[in-house]
This record gives structure tokens, sequence and C-alpha cells, in this order.
């Protein structure tokens, strides 16, 4: 029962970091590699505000938000100069720039030794340390994220993002600005992104770089070639997939040496065959291709 | 007085001028044709009004505002709309979003607008499609309205960017060969169209790049003869057309 319950948080708190991550991918079209990074800011930010100014979870969360959102207005401005393999270039390398300074930076985050002993988050009173307490401040959140972000999928904002993608120099025409429409969705991704990190922080009540590293950035966005982009369907099913078929794997009985290898090959292809058989995803509507684009 | 003016317009691409000391005005509730051979450099020409492509030199002038360095978004923000000559409609949406989207204004394409002007956004919902289903239906669409805009024709993709431009309610439309590829039908509905903008709202301008010189007599009174980079000519068009010169170069007569 605590091994489901346990699926189910993980679950959530994935859904969180892909329904944020459809934005940019699906309806940006812009294939982000470094969504890890915002994760992962948000987990720091807000463990540290928690730790060293003795703030309760919900406010340190909310900063933790706005100085993710921060960051990925400073990494939006280069990076979304560039579009297609460029960008994804730019993205990887601010994703192993962050990594290495989480890792080193070791007065602030204590690098590879962690972060343990987080507190658990007191919520209007109340200490949430049960699998069920997590499950319901996790679910929560992520129905308000899920709320605004379908909102923002049928805005006039969404519609914005969408011909972009399709299109940019037409939509250009129509007055539309690439550079404010995907920063703002950008900024909008990674501001999720870090509800989710804090959330998994008091989750686990460790943390360390490990968890935020280029491995996470490109599961993040199998999830959503795996799923389907954007739609509101894709990130559901992508998660779920992802999450569950190495649970699924764990019942084949295989030695604890080989398991993680085999799941990371398995993993690997199922995006092959993916791309071969139905590369708009398995409930997708938009297939990504970011060579269509058009470049100046 | 002149709705849109450049001045001395040069382009050199890998140092080849590709548009050489340009000058022209376009008045407002007239359509004045762009004519010319291929690669006489009429699209780039457009690239350059639009902000796509920065000119070398030179300066264009729209209502009386420099908008030489405006990207192309703020071109069009100004009121200047294009229809491309490869199409370019949106190919995951349908036909029905690719015209919506003409309609929002920037304003209304923030993140915030859902959330704060709630009631205005279901206003406008309502209103644009009606509005597009207007456009739609005047291209003759309706019976692929909900369809994806990949799985259209060329043809059909054409009438598809022409409803979306009218939808979005430009004052100086820049037409890149609207009709080509067109059957005469369509042609005439669209030639219809463009002389109801002018004749309607005397203070539209339409640009039209055109090689069918049976739709330029048609609609347009004055046109401009450009090659190799520059206009050779500028006047009533049958008096262009007539030109020994034109008639030899692109007429091939
Ligand atoms: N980005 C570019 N790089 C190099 N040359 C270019 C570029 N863009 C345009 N040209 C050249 O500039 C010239 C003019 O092209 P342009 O597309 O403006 O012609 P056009 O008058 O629109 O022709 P058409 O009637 O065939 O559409 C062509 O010779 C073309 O090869
Ligand atoms: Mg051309």
């Amino acid at each position: 029962m605590n091994y489901i319950l346990h699926l189910l948080i993980m679950i959530e708190i994935y859904l969180i970091l892909a329904y944020g991550l459809n934005l940019v991918v699906g309806f940006g079209g812009l294939l982000s590699l470094c969504h890890a990074v915002f994760y992962g800011i948000g987990a720091y930010a807000s463990t540290l505000l928690m730790i060293k100014t003795g703030i309760s979870f919900l406010p340190a969360m909310l900063m933790g938000m706005a100085i993710t959102a921060l960051f990925a207005f400073l990494v939006g401005i280069p990076a979304l100069r560039f579009r297609g393999d460029h960008f994804v270039l730019v993205t990887l390398g601010f994703q192993m720039i962050v990594f290495t300074v989480l890792y080193n930076w070791v007065g602030l985050t204590r690098g590879p030794y962690g972060i343990p002993g987080i507190p658990r988050p007191v919520v209007f009173g109340y200490e949430i340390t049960s699998l069920i307490g997590y499950l319901i401040l996790v679910g929560v959140i992520l129905m308000v994220t899920i709320i605004i972000l379908f909102i923002l999928y049928k805005s006039p904002f969404g519609l914005a993002l969408k011909a972009l993608r399709d299109d940019e120099m037409a939509a250009e025409g129509l007055g539309k600005s690439p550079i404010h429409t995907f920063l703002y969705a950008f900024i909008i991704a990674g501001g999720f992104a870090s509800l989710a990190g804090s959330l998994y922080a008091t989750y686990v009540t460790y943390i360390d770089p490990t968890s935020f590293t280029l491995d996470e950035s490109i599961f993040l966005l199998s999830v959503l070639l795996v799923g389907g982009t954007g739609n509101r369907l894709g990130p559901l099913v992508g998660v779920v997939f992802m999450i569950l078929l190495p649970e699924a794997l764990r019942f084949l009985g295989l030695p604890d040496t080989v398991a993680p290898n085999v799941r990371q090959m398995i993993y690997g292809l199922t995006l092959i065959l993916l791309m071969f058989l139905r590369p708009q995803g398995i409930a997708g509507e938009y297939k990504i291709n970011h060579y269509g684009k058009a470049e100046n | 007085m002149e709705k849109l003016k450049i001045k001395n317009i040069s382009k050199a691409i890998n140092g080849l001028k590709i548009v050489d000391r340009v000058t022209a005005s376009f008045l407002p509730g007239r359509i004045t044709g762009l004519i010319g051979p291929n690669g006489a450099g009429k699209t780039t020409l457009f690239h350059i009004i639009t902000g796509e492509l920065r000119s070398d030199t030179g300066e264009i002038n729209y209502r009386g505002e420099d908008i030489t360095l405006l990207p192309p978004y703020r071109v069009a923000r100004k009121g200047i709309g294009r229809l491309f000559q490869d199409v370019r409609v949106f190919e995951n949406l349908t036909v029905s979003e690719n015209v919506v989207s003409a309609c929002y204004d920037h304003r209304v394409e923030t993140p915030w607008f859902p959330f704060l002007r709630k009631k205005r956004w279901k206003a406008l919902e309502r209103d644009f499609k009606e509005k597009s289903d207007y456009y739609i239906d005047y291209v003759g669409l309706m019976e692929v309205k909900d369809v994806p805009a990949s799985s259209l024709s060329y043809g059909q993709q054409k009438l598809l960017a022409i409803a979306r431009l009218l939808a979005g309610g430009f004052s100086l439309l820049l037409l890149d060969e609207p009709t080509a590829g067109l059957n005469p039908v369509m042609i005439k509905k669209i030639l219809n169209i463009l002389k109801r903008i002018v004749a309607e709202d005397q203070g539209k301008t339409i640009v039209l790049v055109e090689h069918d010189m049976s739709v330029v007599t048609e609609v347009a009174d004055w046109v401009y003869f450009m090659n190799e980079g520059r206009i050779a000519f500028f006047g009533r068009t049958d008096h262009v057309l007539g030109d020994k010169e034109v008639r030899e170069i692109y007429l091939g007569l």
C-alpha cells in the first residue's frame, strides 16, 4: 500500500513538471533540455529558505517559485535567441552549468553531500508526515497547476504559442512577438517546475544535485515525447507510462545489478520505437519537428 | 498623402545587390502593382518593409512614422499585413484557429489576460469566432473549417492565408502573388475582395505583386516595374505594360 502511495505521489510531482514543460515543448515547439534545472532550483531555494530563515513551507515554496521564475527569465533571454538544434544545445549548456554550480558551491548547497533533514511541511497548522498527507498536499497543488495551465492552453496566449511554433514568420507577421511569448512560456514552465521541486524536497527530506542532472531533463523531455504534446492528455499518458514502466519491470524478478541497466535500455528502446511508430507520441496531436522552423 | 514611402532602399546579400536604391510611395484607397521578372527583388523588398530583412541604406516611412528599424511584429502592429509568397499557414491548427489567431491583438495574448479579464476574453472569443466564420465563408472554406490546415490543398491554403490576413484588419496589405495557383472562379473572387477593400475603406492601401498581367490590369491603375533590384518604370498600368523595354524584358513580346 505504501509503495502504491509513493508511486502516486511521484506521478503527481511529475505531472506538475510535465504539464509545465508542455507549454514550452508542446505549444512552443522548443525542445528544452534544462527543465531539471528549474526543478532543482525550486527544491534548493525553498529548502534553504526554510532551513536558513525558518519560514514555513508555503511561503518558502512561493518564494522559491519567484526565484526560479527570475532565473528562467535570465536563461530564456539568451536561449531564445536560438531555435531548433541551437536552442537545444544552449539549454543543454545551462543544464550543465547549473548542475556544476549546485555540485561545487559547497558553502551554499553542501555540494555532493546534499541537504538532509529537510523539515516536513506545516500547512495551515498541520504538519504533514504521512503518505496520505503528502498525496493530498501534492494533489491540491497539482490541481491548481492544472487549472491554471489548462486555462493558458486554451487562451489567446496558448494559441499564439502554437501559431509561433507552426510558422514563426507568419505569426510574427500577424503581430505576435516571438521573444515575449516564448519567454512567458519559459518562465511559467520554470515556475511550475520549481513547485514540483519544493514538494519533492520536503517529501523525500533529502536533496543532492544528482536528482537534477541532464539525465533528469532528458527523462522529462522523453515523458512528453512518449505521451504526446500540445494537448491535455499527452503529459498524463507519458508520466504514467514512464513511471510505471520501470516498476512493472521490477516484477520480472531481475537481479538488482541488472535491473537499472535494463530499465535504461527499455526507456531508450521505447523512444526509438515510438519515433518510428508514432512520432506525435501516444496521445499527442503535434509531431515535434524542430527542423521546420524559419531561421533568420 | 502617401501611406507608405520607401526611400533609397538597398540590400546586398553576399556582395550581390538584390535591391538597389528603390524609392517608391503608395497611396491610400488604391491598389498599386509591383511587377517584374523572377528574381527582380520584389519579395526581398517586402521582406525589408516588414522588417524581416534590414536594408543597408535608406528609410521606410509609414503614415509619417519611421519604421525602418522595427522588428516584424512591431511593423505588423502598426497595421501592415502581408501575404507570403510561400503561403505559411499554421499547419497544426484548424482552419478556424488559423483565422481566429489573426483576430487577437497582443494585449490579449499575455498569459495574465484570461485570469484578469475573464469576461472580456469570453466575449472576444465569441466575437472572433463569428468574425472568422465570416471570412472563412467569404473564401469558401466553410466545409473544411475544423480540419487542420496541413490537410488543405495549396490553393485552399492560399485562400486560408487570405482569410487570415483580412481578419487581421490591416490597413496596408502587401500581397505576394495572391492569385498564383488559384482557379479562375477563385481569382475573380479574390479580385473582388481586393477591389472592395479599397472601395469600402479609402484609408486602405494594397501593394500587389503579380505575374498574371490580366489581374494587374484589372485591379491596379498604377504599377512599379522592377528589374534587377531597381525600379525601372513607374506609371499607369497600360502605359508601363505598353513600354517597349518592359515588353521585351518581361513579357517577351
Ligand atoms: N537570403 C538570400 N541569399 C542569397 N540570395 C538571395 C536571398 N534572398 C533572395 N536572394 C536572391 O535575390 C534575388 C531576388 O529574389 P526575390 O525573391 O526578391 O525575387 P522576386 O522578385 O520575388 O522573384 P519571383 O517573382 O520569382 O518571386 C534572387 O536572385 C534571389 O536568388
Ligand atoms: Mg517573389
